[in-house]
């Protein structure tokens, strides 16, 4: 499991540090500070980012909702991020929301409500809203990573890293190449979410990532997986392997 | 030949004195009954009223002008026009425009009950206009003709003028018949007018065939009843007539008496004449006069049509511009009434301004001024290297700070909201962890005052709202109950009574409370704030004002339950996101 990787922009050090110390408490990666517009796209595009904190006024200008406007319009490049403002007024807003998905943080902030903004951009972000503060699930799914509140933090798990999927009732039992995690995470979710090209069902409870087989043994019934993982095939799953070209 | 001249002479005599005798006939009472009787039906029609009314009167002028009035209506009915163009044909004829009479009688259809009256006028205008034969085609018809009276025919006078047509067509033995004809028959009606015509005309007749005898004794019967008439015309020309024949006879001395008894006549016809022509000039003038006056009576007719008008189009435009002063005059009540309860209510709201204003200046001196000496004391304190005492003072300071900013995120907040500048966007929130946002910030507080601090909420509740609105209202009612209630004290928040579309979440506290009175103050709806009647505390009213407009806003509402000493509950009633399902 790793660190969520935040970016923030924010010209006044004073909060800056704030945030700093808050999010660094709570075990997030603060991958740098950028000052002003040009700076804030340099980092963005110099760091793998996960979530953005945006001050909506750089040195009396509104940079931050351009930065926003810039990163929202641009494909395939777009991050969650948190507006920080001091007002909620109304025609800065105006202009803000219309960067969907859009979650703010008014100052002052408390610990609690940087970590909720931050939770909330995320679930905003990936359309899977109500996640991390019901207690049936933890888990958004992201495009390259899972986000998993654990405590009061999230951390990430990168999609490709992910072996199998054991799942038991509400829970998943996710196994990488070095790890195991128990997450609350439902099945339809993840059949929505994931890619189905590469991960597939292969028995009422288990999912496997097609890219991890070493070899399937279709006499026992079984799929090894990278790490010496075993993994039951099921009759009723057995169509995936047409998927493969198959050698003899 | 020297009697020729003479002769042609009284031609000329007798035809004028015909005609003398036709224009002095009065109709008889019997053909205008007739007449009368058969246009009863028209009387309806004004124009005709007054044109027939003229025509028996023998006014021709108006009788011509009334008649024309009536023909130039739309209300064409050929009986009543034959009437019109009969009594304008008639009048015409009267007045000697014969070509115009003809016209008329013309135009009336052959089956007009009276058409045998208009032949007869026709060939009276024919025998005026000497064609003589044309004359005697029309008055042959009458010559037997029984119903003659009906239609107001004379029969000596049809005779008479056959007779007179003969004689001037040399046809000397008709004429003589027709002549005597009609003398016998006016000897029986006895009308001398027409017999002294009728004889003169005989005795012409005669003498024109130089059968003088004969022709002598009626000119003398005429002589002889002229003398009986006030005529002095016929008078002069039977006196003229016997002065002539007896010239004729070489009977000097009698034609010198007829002709001095002619002189006479002649005389005194002209002096009738130049009576006439005086009562005729001053007819005339009459008429002028008479003309004028309706002149003028139709100018001011038309002034009085004009000034009427102007009186109705400056009526109506007064009207009109009364309509609009009203109008307008309403309009200026209807907007003096909405200024004044602007008025009003900007009135109360500066009120409402100038009272927080002097509480909240009054509020931020006594704070800033606590910790202005907390301040020297922490000085003062750390000079003395007395750190126990730090300690305590910057808690204090804390606490201090926190209300007072509290206090200035309260007036932003209200400011904000009077302006209307806030940007508002109702969303799904979750309850639990809103709260535990703001109850964060008070868990020093909270710590401090050693009260026990419940919060039990459902963690699966979400409540739609706008962020902002439901944290100051969650963060106003929480320093509240920790304003109010006293160390050790507790606090519970948690939620009941869920429904598919609120949610209630209740703050419990046991604070000081408050009286019932107090309670309908904070929950009444106006822009006012509740008076202040704890003074140790630091209180405006302006945090339950908050939270009531903000509630409402979002939906909400905010109900107490409160009992002096005992505590204080408030019920909060938050909108759930409505469901599309």
């Amino acid at each position: 499991m790793n660190k969520i990787n935040i970016l923030i922009i924010e010209d006044t050090k004073f909060e800056s540090d704030a945030l700093t110390e808050i999010l660094t408490a709570n075990e997030y990666n603060i991958v740098g500070i950028a000052t002003s517009y040009t700076e804030a796209l340099t980092l963005f595009y110099q760091h793998k980012i996960d979530v953005i904190i945006i001050d909506v006024f750089l040195n009396g200008q509104p940079e931050g909702i351009t930065f926003a406007e810039t990163i929202t319009i641009t494909p395939n490049i777009a991050k969650p991020f948190v507006f920080l403002t001091s007002s909620k007024d109304r025609q800065v807003f105006e202009r803000a929301k219309l960067t969907k998905p859009f979650s703010f943080l008014l100052k002052p902030f408390n610990e609690l409500e940087v970590l909720y903004a931050i939770e909330m951009a995320v679930e905003k972000f990936y359309e899977q809203t109500n996640v991390y503060l019901s207690e049936d699930e933890d888990t958004v799914i992201g495009n390259n990573h899972l986000f998993i509140k654990k405590k009061n933090a999230l951390k990430k798990v990168a999609i490709e890293d992910i072996v199998y999927i054991e799942v038991e009732e509400r829970y998943c039992n996710i196994t990488t190449v070095n790890e195991k995690y128990l997450v609350a995470l439902s099945l339809t979710k993840i059949t929505e979410f994931l890619d189905t090209d590469t991960f597939a069902k292969t028995h009422r409870n288990y999912i496997v990532n097609t890219n991890k087989i070493t070899e399937i043994i279709l006499s026992e019934n079984l799929i090894i997986l990278e790490g010496n993982h075993k993994v039951t095939l099921s009759d009723k799953y057995k169509d995936f392997i047409h998927k493969f070209k198959i050698l003899k | 030949m020297k009697t020729i001249p003479i002769k042609i002479l009284f031609f000329l005599i007798f035809f004028f004195c015909v005609n003398v005798i036709f224009s002095q006939h009065t109709y008889s009472a019997l053909f205008e009954k007739n007449i009368k009787a058969s246009y009863n039906k028209f009387t309806r029609e004004k124009n005709f009223q007054k044109a027939q009314l003229a025509f028996f009167n023998k006014k021709w002028d108006s009788t011509l002008v009334y008649s024309m009035k009536q023909l130039s209506t739309k209300n064409k009915i050929s009986e009543l026009d034959n009437y019109c163009y009969f009594f304008r044909g008639i009048s015409f004829k009267e007045k000697g425009i014969f070509n115009e009479a003809k016209n008329s009688f013309n135009k009336i259809s052959k089956r007009f009950k009276f058409y045998k009256t208009v032949e007869n006028y026709l060939g009276q205008i024919a025998l005026e206009q000497n064609e003589f034969k044309k004359a005697i085609s029309y008055f042959k018809e009458f010559e037997y003709l029984e119903t003659a009276n009906y239609f107001n025919i004379d029969q000596g006078k049809v005779n008479h003028n056959l007779g007179i047509c003969y004689l001037h067509l040399d046809d000397y033995t008709k004429a003589e018949y027709y002549l005597l004809k009609s003398t016998e028959i006016q000897e029986k009606e006895n009308d001398t007018l027409m017999l002294i015509g009728a004889y003169g005309d005989v005795a012409n007749l005669y003498y024109n065939q130089f059968k003088d005898n004969l022709a002598l004794p009626y000119f003398e019967k005429a002589y002889r009843l002229s003398k009986k008439v006030k005529r002095y015309d016929l008078k002069k020309i039977a006196a003229l007539n016997l002065a002539v024949v007896e010239e004729n006879n070489k009977n000097f001395e009698k034609a010198i008496e007829y002709r001095k008894e002619a002189e006479k006549w002649n005389d005194s016809l002209t002096d009738q004449n130049k009576i006439w022509a005086v009562a005729d000039v001053e007819k005339k003038f009459a008429i002028k006069q008479k003309q004028k006056e309706i002149e003028v009576l139709e100018i001011k007719n038309e002034i009085r049509e004009t000034q009427r008008n102007g009186l109705f189009i400056i009526a109506l435009l007064l009207l009109s511009i009364f309509g609009i002063g009203v109008y307008f005059y309403r309009q200026k009540i209807k907007r003096n009434k909405i200024i004044l309860a602007q008025k009003e209510n900007l009135d109360e709201l500066n009120a409402t301004k100038d009272k927080l204003f002097s509480i909240v200046s009054h509020d931020l001196r006594s704070s800033v001024n606590g910790l202005k000496s907390s301040n020297s004391k922490l000085m003062l304190n750390l000079k003395s290297n007395n750190y126990e005492q730090l300690d305590e003072l910057i808690h204090q300071n804390a606490v201090v700070a926190n209300s007072t900013y509290n206090l200035l995120d309260n007036l932003l907040n209200w400011a904000n909201q009077q302006t209307n500048q806030i940007f508002f966007q109702k969303e799904s929130l979750h309850l639990f962890s809103i709260l535990k946002q703001v109850e964060y910030n008070y868990k020093p507080l909270v710590a401090e005052k050693n009260i026990e601090l419940k919060i039990e909420i459902d963690k699966n509740a979400f409540v739609f709202m706008d962020l902002d609105s439901l944290k100051i209202v969650l963060r106003n009612l929480l320093d509240n109950s920790l304003k109010y209630t006293n160390e050790k004290g507790m606090i519970s928040i948690f939620t009941q009574n869920n429904t598919t579309e609120t949610i209630q979440l209740i703050i419990e506290d046991t604070g000081i409370g408050m009286s019932a009175q107090v309670i309908v103050e904070l929950l009444q709806e106006s822009t006012k704030l509740s008076k202040k009647n704890n003074k140790e505390i630091v209180g405006t009213g302006l945090g339950m004002q908050l939270c009531k407009s903000m509630l409402q806003k979002n939906g909400g509402k905010i109900n107490i339950q409160s009992q002096e000493g005992m505590g204080t509950t408030i019920i909060l009633t938050l909108p759930k996101q409505p469901t599309n399902e």
